[in-house]
């Protein structure tokens, strides 16, 4: 009997706990890719949303689930009871059937019309956006020194970034402002974009199918080979995000995340002033110039592009910037002081500025990684454990080409200290 | 009473004589032992089959869910390495899928329709033999693929040339249970031998020949059950009498030859993409990735009510039973079934609203995928309607159903969440969406088919499952379940995609992780403990009579376990709950002047259906062995073919055979002519 009512409180409490604690959690931002702290536009409308059918749904729950209880509790067998059976057809009745269906219908419509409405506004920046978010408004289209920051042609575009998915790391493009592949400044992994600016995302896989998710900011949208997907986004606060691929795409799809960070829009210029910028030369007689040459030898730079210095590849994340960047190896690695920065997202500090790149566990990270993708890293020549299985710095066998000889790829620690060295240069 | 033959057969030497074929091949005709079982054409014994491979792979899927949670107890962890959890969920959804749920409902199927409708057998009784050893062989295949993974990782292959050859060393498959293309597919142009480049390895391969195999013994069943329940219902056992169980075999039979179709044609392509260059989902060869996400979502949609409706059929007779009163709205909760399998094909890009569809298909499917919520509703609410005002024993089978009906609802109403297509672009892929569907199949259909089997199994085996054994089992599921999948819906919402190994700790996603593992190893100890439950009292369980609940539909009639041949004189009926009704006075059932001294027909038993399926175990296994590049497997694949179809041919040769048995004569009376048309 006991057993029996502890089964029926079961029923009632558990299901919905979780949600229901989640609603009245107080900390909704020590859940970084919580999709019930919305914080922008697009993300907020799916919350929404999200909420009619949570109100519905608790409505129904108490109504259904409330009369089955009722019905369990106050319809069971007793001893003494009448126990002749009951011999009627079973008809049920009509005007309680077609009531219910009525009202089943009547509820749904409750739903079906914020999601309409939703899935419109959704869809593409909205026409009353743009006159705020349009590149000229906010963007100034010549610099201090004369040069263009974009075409006239698109003056009246909002800002459009282009998001390529490869095994397993995002590449982003800024075709209107010149930081693409083809310009030899594309940035791997971290999203900048403008705060309180609807941005248009394009997006396009190389290989398998991905999934763009940025929980704050937006729901997904999925990166089809082969085809031409988008989607609009828009944060108003700023901060540090992140985001996942959230379509499974083989080995190392865990370990396929990536960044957002939402600045001001004068910061943003600044930060694509960087990015344009080709990497300094190498000081002579160090580590660092070791290192460059290392990077060729061991044909990092078929894949890499490093703008300044090695300019041929193309396959793998450019590398110009590699160490002003807040993570690696799909930011999977995260290259600050992790602490930190969650003490300052949970006061919204978290501000392009508030925590700068470790260099110290930068160089630990970068050894680790460049170290998991040859046969023997370590002094002791034990094969350190992969970061991500699968990557291709793994892989050779994919491109099928002979010439690249599996016995370049492996590292002694000093070859992995000159490279990282080398590659903290990249500011 | 003429519906309590508790006589065991009258059966002599004589009529059972062995038949011999034209070509001169003997009949086997054991009734005991292995050789009974390998050749059987029983429904009830293909039935029992069935159940036992099913609860078999439930346990195997079982475990490999467990080893999923482990690795996800705690932020960081490598229980298991990337790709070997990759390997599990694709294996576990795979697993519980095809051969967890699919045929244990196939095991309710065999046993009871015959009985439910007062027939001998099925239409087909080979072609049930058939269907079963082709599942078996799909089964098998699937999962060989862990036999090879395992001997790769022990390093079994390492000194093969085949095995030094191998670009991709996956054996088991990792694609996830959907396998979408191109992960699952090819990328770039094949060369001269046809060979395009993959993403993945032979495993792909064994899960594309292993579902196929499966769709082939599932599309055999489906056509065998509609025409015995179109066909050979009893006199009087009009459509709208047929016990709901029956019914929605028959919606689910109806689904399966329409939605199979579709995933075998996806996995043709996919066979032909991978093994001769085809390109039909090659992006870079112009193919399209989204047409196997629509091809694959068409049978997998209906798939789900495939999955649910035989569950919702078993609640449909219990429910009834342990209330004392007839089922509430019967056409109604017909209707609703055939509505929801109808509905159930409009409804397949709801797994696609994130693939870049557009507003407008988009709208179209969140609306009706909210109109697929109606019947369904409708349901719960005659389920309702049938307790309400009944006087309710709380069985081990009614404590399930009853689970049932509160777990299915909480599914039903998170699928509700998910119809509003911009509150899913956040859920999708998410651990929301893992809460969702394992309320509704591990909550609902694994709770129902429990309920299924606690209600049926005095009949099945004559023999009582132990009642306090089943209540705490029943409580550790509920329990465990409610613990493992309750909390993922937060996760889900808390941003965690589902189908990644691991996750980083400060994400806010460790402690409902911590809780849900726990939750899940409860699961399986509830899960494992009502299955021991039921294996031993197979064997050692207290005997029972033949109508232990007080039953309503024509099984109950019969002894228990039930004679070879169910019926000693075929039944007439003239009522719905017609056995329950003729219990309790008024007359409803009369006994056609059949059987007797005179004999009823039994089909004979045969080896063929076990020999084509055979062939199709030398298939299965060949195709990715050749696709491994082990030498001479073109030569397996040849000689399975042949073994398959020599096995078709002799049994298309041997023809139905069949012989008379005598059964215990009954009081027949004439038929009540004006009590069947009613």
């Amino acid at each position: 009997m006991i057993s029996r009512l502890l089964n029926r409180a079961l029923f009632v409490v558990v299901p919905f706990l979780g949600l229901l604690l989640s609603a009245c959690s107080r900390a909704e931002r020590e859940v970084r890719q919580s999709t019930l702290d919305p914080k922008g536009p697009v993300a907020q409308m799916q919350y929404d949303v999200f909420m009619d059918t949570v109100y519905l749904v608790l409505v129904l729950f108490a109504v259904v689930g409330g009369l089955l209880v009722y019905a369990v509790i106050r319809y069971r067998a007793r001893p003494g009871d009448d126990t002749a059976p009951k011999l009627e057809e079973g008809h049920g009745n009509p005007l309680v059937e077609i009531g219910l269906i009525t009202a089943s219908i009547a509820s749904l419509v409750f739903i079906a019309i914020p999601t309409l409405s939703a899935i419109w506004y959704t869809d593409d920046v909205p026409a009353e956006a743009v006159p705020t978010s349009k590149l000229s408004a906010w963007y100034s289209r010549v610099d201090a020194n004369g040069k263009e920051n974009y075409a006239k042609a698109v003056e009246d575009q909002v800002l459009e970034v282009d998001v390529i998915g490869k095994q397993w790391w995002f590449r982003f493009e800024y075709p209107q402002l010149g930081l693409t592949s083809d310009a030899k400044h594309s940035v791997p992994n971290e999203l900048y974009i403008p705060r309180g600016k609807a941005v248009r995302i394009n997006l396009r896989s190389e290989d398998v199918i991905h999934s763009f998710w940025l929980p704050k900011i937006a729901g997904k949208v999925d990166l089809m080979p082969g085809r031409k997907n988008h989607m609009w986004i828009q944060a108003d606060q700023l901060g540090h995000y992140y985001g996942q691929c959230a379509e499974f795409c083989g080995d190392s799809h865990a370990y396929m995340l990536f960044r957002c960070q939402v600045v001001e829009p004068e910061e943003f210029a600044k930060w694509v002033q960087a990015q344009k910028a080709e990497a300094a030369p190498v000081a002579v007689g160090t580590k660092a110039e070791k290192g460059k040459a290392l990077f060729a030898a061991k044909t990092c730079a078929m894949c890499h592009n490093i703008s300044g210095h090695y300019g041929a590849g193309n396959f793998g994340p450019d590398l110009t910037h590699v160490a002003s960047r807040k993570s690696l190896a799909g930011a999977w690695l995260d290259n600050r002081d992790t602490k930190a920065q969650l003490a300052l997202e949970l006061q919204e500090k978290n501000t392009e500025a508030s925590t700068p790149v470790d260099a110290a566990k930068l160089k630990a990270n970068l050894i680790k990684w460049i170290g998991s993708s040859g046969t023997s890293h370590a002094d002791n020549g034990a094969a350190t454990k992969d970061v991500k299985p699968g990557n291709r710095m793994h892989y050779y066998k994919m491109f099928n080409v002979v010439s690249l000889n599996e016995s370049k790829q492996q590292f002694t620690a000093e070859e992995l200290d000159c490279l990282a060295e080398y590659l903290l240069t990249l500011k | 009473m003429s519906h309590d033959t508790h006589h065991a057969p009258v059966a002599s030497k004589l009529d059972l004589a062995p038949e011999r074929s034209d070509l001169g091949l003997i009949r086997p005709d054991r009734k005991t032992g292995w050789a009974d079982w390998l050749t059987t054409v029983d429904h009830k014994k293909i039935g029992v089959m069935y159940g036992a491979f099913a609860m078999l792979f439930f346990l195997v899927g079982g475990v490999e869910a467990l080893a999923i949670r482990t690795q996800l107890a705690r932020p960081d962890n490598d229980f298991v390495t990337a790709r070997m959890y990759n390997q599990l969920f694709t294996m576990h959804g795979t697993t519980m899928i095809f051969l967890g749920v699919m045929p244990l409902s196939a095991a309710f199927f065999n046993f009871l329709v015959p009985l439910q409708i007062g027939a001998r057998d099925v239409a087909f009784p080979r072609l049930n033999a058939f269907s079963l050893w082709t599942f078996v062989a799909g089964a098998f295949v699937l999962n060989s693929s862990w036999l090879f993974e395992f001997g790769h990782l022990a390093g079994w292959f390492n000194n093969f040339e085949w095995h030094k050859a191998l670009v991709y060393s996956d054996f088991a498959p990792a694609n996830g249970w959907f396998s979408y293309a191109p992960l699952s597919g090819t990328v770039g142009q094949a060369d001269a031998a046809l060979h395009a480049p993959r993403f993945t390895g032979v495993g792909t391969d064994f899960w594309i020949i292993g579902i196929q195999i499966l769709g082939i013994a599932s599309l055999a069943a489906s056509f065998n059950f509609i025409c015995t329940i179109i066909n050979m219902r009893a006199k009087g056992m009009t459509m709208m009498r047929l016990p709901v169980f029956t019914w929605m075999t028959l919606v689910t039979s109806v689904l399966i030859i329409l939605a199979f179709p579709a995933i075998t044609v996806a996995l043709i392509e996919l066979m032909f993409d991978r093994q001769f260059g085809a390109n039909f989902f090659n992006p870079s060869a112009g193919g399209q990735p989204i047409l196997w996400q629509h091809l694959f979502w068409i049978f997998g949609h209906p798939e789900v009510y495939i999955l649910v409706l035989p569950a919702m059929g078993i609640v449909s007779e219990i429910l009834p039973t342990f209330s004392g009163k007839a089922l509430f709205g019967y056409p109604i909760i017909v209707f609703s079934g055939a509505v929801i399998g109808f509905l159930g094909f409009a409804v397949w890009s709801h797994h696609m609203f994130t693939t870049g569809l557009g507003p407008v298909p988009t709208a179209a499917f969140a609306l009706l995928t909210m109109a697929i919520a109606v019947p369904t509703g409708v349901k719960i609410f005659n389920w309702l309607g049938t307790i309400w005002g009944g006087k309710i024993r709380f069985t081990p089978p009614m404590v399930l159903a009853l689970g049932f009906i509160w777990m299915f609802m909480c599914g039903g109403f998170s699928g509700v969440m998910h119809s509003a297509a911009p509150a899913d672009a956040q859920q999708q892929d998410s651990y929301f969406v893992i809460a969702h569907f394992h309320y509704v199949l591990l909550g609902g259909v694994l709770l129902g088919l429990m309920a299924g089997l606690y209600f049926w199994f005095p009949k099945i085996f004559g023999r009582m499952p132990n009642a306090g054994v089943a209540y705490l089992a029943s409580g550790l599921v509920i329990l465990g379940f409610n613990l493992a999948f309750g909390p993922m819906h937060y996760l889900g919402l808390a941003g965690q995609p589902r189908r990644t190994h691991t996750y980083h700790a400060g994400n806010g996603w460790e402690t409902w992780n911590f809780v849900a593992t726990i939750g899940a190893f409860i699961l399986g100890i509830g899960v494992f403990l009502a299955f021991a439950n039921l294996v031993w009292t197979a064997f050692k369980g207290k005997k029972c009579g033949s109508d232990p609940w007080g039953g309503r539909t024509l099984e109950w009639s019969l002894s228990s376990p039930v004679a070879e041949y169910n019926f000693a004189q075929s039944p007439v009926i003239s009522a719905r709950d017609a056995f329950f009704e003729d219990k309790h006075g008024g007359r409803r059932i009369a006994y056609e002047n059949d059987g007797g001294e005179a004999g009823v027909h039994m089909p004979s038993q045969s080896w063929m259906p076990l020999v084509a399926g055979f062939g199709f175990l030398m298939i299965g296994l060949g195709m990715p062995m050749l696709s491994m590049g082990v030498p001479h497997m073109g030569w397996l694949v040849i000689a399975g073919l042949t073994v398959m179809f020599i096995g078709i041919w002799l049994w298309a040769l041997e023809g139905p055979g069949g012989y008379m048995l005598k059964t215990p004569a009954g009081n027949s009376s004439p038929v009540p002519q004006a009590a069947v048309t009613h």
